[in-house]
């Protein structure tokens, strides 16, 4: 993993004196508040509707044991016990008081991570792949780039205010899990025709109000060039970028008003005049920030078969762990596991302090001292002997963690919703929650396959509802909560956005349309294996369209 | 009618104006102001902000149910109750953060 230089650890510790400043200087009256938000949003501190929240950045999602111990601890010491891992491979703690945040900043200096670029109009915490590193189909680990572009964007004083926030996310394999199409600007590692690995960039993707997929705007960015491109885009952002309306603002609209040709052209522009300038990338350097994510000292071991079949009659639960929380790993032998923060019935993403510490203990026993946050608000143990998955079950069982549920229907993305967020309009918990109760059978979930449910409680979308599946986007009407279905999203290298097939249902009333589209998939797949997203896409909307309507 | 709500700045709880001219944690505690009230909620509203210490201060429209405080809008009825699901305690003043005007 990456360790600060003197650099970020003397960046950090002036941020963190700084802030301490500031809170001190609010707190005696000196700073009025609309001088101090803007202060406390470059520090990651919102005001929600019961309290303060605080989101800590996770850069790429790449986690210690030390650090998930730190981060345990503030939530057992500053908060009520648990913290909220969210769609951006972040952190929330919903509970802290303004007086503790200098502690909380400084407890997270002490194990090198901070709360900056978790707000505000910059360049936000760089996202990728949560099984970066270990994936047996990726081509390249992301990581090195993710954190050359984490310190090439930290701070950076020309980007500290840009029209609007601006996401970054990157994916060393064909198989996209970080979602790229829909950041502002996706990276997926791509070779030239000398088999040498660069990247394809994609420029003006998005959620929120209006959805759009990135669009290609260079198919091969060389290593060296990369953060010369890059530039270039944010500077034909700085400048074009509307700044009249906060609706409008995203790279996505300029892409979208402009046409992709126009901005390629600006960019290219710009980019001819800063290539070869100081941000060119030396082979010595990504090879210096590479070897900090050097693989860790793997078994030399043969490719290990996992009796799925066996394992289930011997213990229903573990085979179905199993079947579906273990990713191929590229070292044989190996596998990486999921730990699904989606309990039956549970706030999905949420983590006790005592589930954070039982995590730790496990990464540093069994994941070499690893773990990743997934954009879908699960954790990760990298690296994980088949040898050793049943010591992990079984620690996992005691914790709590142990729900066989990855990439089921009961694995759902859920913003806080109304129950927390101030900009929401309605609850998202409380949908996620009904809709894992009925779908709690495994036998259920299983005949079902791999469905993705996604959850916003208001159209900006933080929840990725637009690349749901089946996506459910809460709005308020006439003082009551309200919840409009879409089908056929998807997030990933194939991505799509959903559509709204009618009107809107009441809360109690989403749990058994969920249940009507998804017999109207089990009944018309060709065969088990079909998946839902595969058997819309030949059917069409029509289908779904009844199942939840019926017949005009 | 409406009452006055906003965050207190130290804990961020969610508090209400009462008829003191002090910031409660109960809803039940909040003034209620009459449309013919709007000076004296303009007043308290001034009085507030010159505090510094009331964040997110908002208007928000109430009813009366059984002589029972239910403000319209569901955000509302969530911030007076805390979070649904699960369900957790609101947040607290801290000894210190008790403001009034």
């Amino acid at each position: 993993m990456y360790r600060y230089d003197e650099f970020d650890a003397a960046f950090v510790r002036e941020r963190t004196a700084q802030f301490s400043d500031q809170v001190r200087r609010r707190i005696s009256g000196e700073l009025s508040e609309d001088q101090f938000r803007p202060l406390r949003l470059m520090n990651g501190l919102y005001l929600q509707l019961h309290a303060y929240m605080l989101r800590v950045a996770v850069p790429y999602g790449t986690l210690s044991s030390r650090q998930m111990r730190m981060l345990a601890h503030l939530a057992r010491t500053y908060d009520r016990g648990y913290g909220h891992f969210t769609t951006r491979q972040n952190i929330q703690y919903n509970w802290p008081k303004l007086r503790d945040i200098p502690s909380i900043l400084a407890d997270l200096a002490s194990v090198e991570m901070h709360a900056i670029q978790t707000s505000g109009n910059c360049i936000r915490n760089v996202t990728t792949d949560q099984f970066a590193g270990a994936a047996a189909d990726e081509i390249i680990d992301p990581r090195p780039v993710g954190e050359i572009l984490r310190q090439w964007s930290s701070l950076h004083p020309e980007f500290t205010f840009l029209p609007r926030k601006f996401k970054i996310a990157l994916t060393g394999s064909p198989n996209d899990r970080a979602a790229i199409k829909f950041h502002d600007i996706g990276l997926m590692a791509a070779l030239n025709g000398a088999g040498e690995i660069g990247w394809s960039v994609y420029v003006g993707g998005g959620l929120g109000r209006t959805p759009m997929i990135g669009k290609l705007i260079n198919a091969y960015v060389p290593h060296e060039h990369l953060l010369s491109y890059l530039e270039s885009i944010m500077r034909v952002y700085n400048r074009y970028g509307r700044r009249d309306n906060k609706y409008k603002a995203r790279i996505k609209i300029l892409v979208h008003e402009e046409g992709l040709e126009t901005i390629k052209a600006q960019v290219e522009e710009e980019f001819a005049q800063v290539r070869g300038g100081r941000l060119t990338l030396p082979q010595e350097e990504l090879d210096r920030i590479g070897a900090y994510f050097a693989p860790p000292p793997f078994k030399s071991l043969p490719v290990a078969a996992i009796d799925i079949a066996r394992e289930k009659i011997l213990d229903a639960a573990y085979g179905s762990w199993l079947e579906n929380n273990l990713h191929p790993h590229r070292v044989p032998g190996y596998v990486s596991v999921t730990i699904s923060l989606k309990p039956i019935g549970a706030a999905p993403g949420d983590a006790t302090d005592a589930q954070m510490e039982a995590v730790a203990d496990l990464a540093e026993r069994y994941s070499f001292d690893e773990l990743r946050v997934s954009h879908e608000q699960n954790l990760v143990l990298p690296h994980v002997l088949v040898s050793d998955l049943p010591a992990v079950y079984v620690a996992l069982v005691e914790a709590g963690l142990a729900e066989g549920n990855a990439g089921l229907i009961s694995d759902m993305i859920a913003c806080p919703g109304l129950d927390y967020c101030a900009l929401a309009n309605a609850r998202s918990i409380p949908i996620a929650q009904e809709i894992s109760r009925r779908f709690a059978a495994p036998e259920r979930q299983k005949e079902i396959g791999a469905l993705k449910i996604k959850i916003s409680g208001c159209i900006n979308a933080c929840g990725h509802h637009h690349v749901g599946h089946i996506g459910i986007l809460g709005v308020e009407k006439k003082g009551t909560e309200l919840y409009q279905i879409t089908v056929g999203g998807d997030g990933t290298e194939a991505a799509a956005i959903g559509k709204i097939l009618g009107p809107g249902f009441e809360a109690e009333a989403v749990p058994a349309a969920i249940e009507r589209l998804v017999e109207a998939y089990i009944a018309r797949r060709q065969t088990p294996d079909e998946p839902f997203i595969s058997a819309y896409r030949r059917l069409g909307d029509a289908p779904f369209k009844e199942a939840l309507y019926g017949t005009a | 009618m409406d009452i006055l709500t906003g965050n207190e700045l130290l804990s961020g709880a969610t508090v209400y104006l009462d008829t003191e001219g002090r910031w409660v944690e109960d809803l039940q505690a909040a003034r209620i102001f009459l449309p013919e009230e709007a000076e004296a909620r303009d007043a308290a509203i001034a009085a507030t902000k010159k505090t510094g210490r009331i964040l997110s201060l908002e208007v928000e429209a109430v009813k009366l149910v059984d002589r029972v405080v239910v403000p319209l809008r569901i955000r509302e009825r969530i911030r007076a109750a805390g979070p649904t699901a699960p369900a957790f305690e609101r947040q607290h003043l801290d000894e210190d953060s008790h403001v009034s005007i």
